[in-house]
């Protein structure tokens, strides 16, 4: 039942992706990356990371596609002209064959090789809890998400400041 | 045959080259924006299927939580950067970006 789930949210983030280059509407294609999100979410619960799951869920899906949403609504001007649509078809025609194709190859090339990795679980060591990790023994990744969102909270701030009129 | 890593190392393939591709093909910024996160869902999805290998889910968390951080990071500032752009050019292509100054 677990690989099907897995399976299924395979193929949901597969198709959302592609949705999210084809479709010409930038808010459509905003709201495919979040349907995206939220099947990675589905992936991660199923495979124990309950955690990365939440943090998927609540901030891919929900805070990144609200300053997509925000970013859109802000800067694209209205172009409904047929010449655009057009051009944008043009564009991403081939990527569903590509996909198509690149998928069937690694399909064939994996199973003609006989490539398998061990079941979940066969090489399972003594796991200590996330809390246990995160706090204890990535101290150094914590001081490196604080110094990033310090200097992406900086970058915001340079980039709106407003300059001195000469 | 493990039918589950196949289909994720595929996925993840497959994610990888779409967004390789939307990058290639749009100067657009927002959508360049998407396709970096596209990329990124990959390496998530990645990260998080070793850790489940392995028995190591505590630990590929910790991995997948510091790349959200970098996701939201990056998407807040790169769309920070495209309303700038906005501002000063009336559109969002990335070729005009060779103009900024200051």
């Amino acid at each position: 039942m677990t690989t099907f789930i897995i399976v299924l949210c395979l193929v949901v983030m597969v198709g959302f992706a592609i949705s999210a280059a084809m479709l010409r509407s930038m808010l459509k294609s905003a709201v495919s990356l979040a349907a995206m999100s939220a099947a990675l979410a589905v992936i991660l619960y199923m495979m124990g990371a309950i955690w990365a799951a939440l943090f998927e869920l609540s901030v891919c899906v929900g805070l990144i596609t609200v300053v997509f949403i925000s970013a859109i609504s802000l800067t694209t001007p209205d172009r409904r002209d047929e010449a655009h649509a057009a051009d944008h078809r043009r564009r991403f025609a081939a990527l569903p064959f590509i996909l198509i194709a690149l998928g069937a190859a690694i399909i064939a090339v994996l199973v003609y090789t006989g490539f398998s990795l061990p079941l979940p679980g066969e090489e399972a060591v003594a796991e200590a809890t996330f809390n246990q990790v995160f706090w204890q023994t990535r101290q150094a990744d914590i001081l490196g998400q604080i110094l990033m969102l310090l200097a992406g909270a900086f970058a915001v701030v340079v980039l709106f400041k407003e300059g001195k009129k000469i | 045959m493990n039918v589950l890593s196949i289909a994720i190392l595929t996925a993840a393939l497959l994610l990888i080259v779409t967004g390789l591709y939307m990058l290639v093909r749009t100067y657009n910024m927002i959508r360049i924006i998407i396709a970096v996160e596209v990329a990124m869902k990959a390496i998530t999805l990645l990260l998080a299927y070793a850790g489940w290998l392995n028995g190591q889910t505590a630990l590929s968390q910790a991995f997948v939580v510091t790349i959200i951080v970098m996701e939201v990071v990056v998407a807040v500032v790169a769309a920070g950067l495209a309303i700038s752009s906005f501002r000063k050019n009336g559109d969002v292509d990335i070729r005009r970006l060779n103009k900024l100054n200051g």
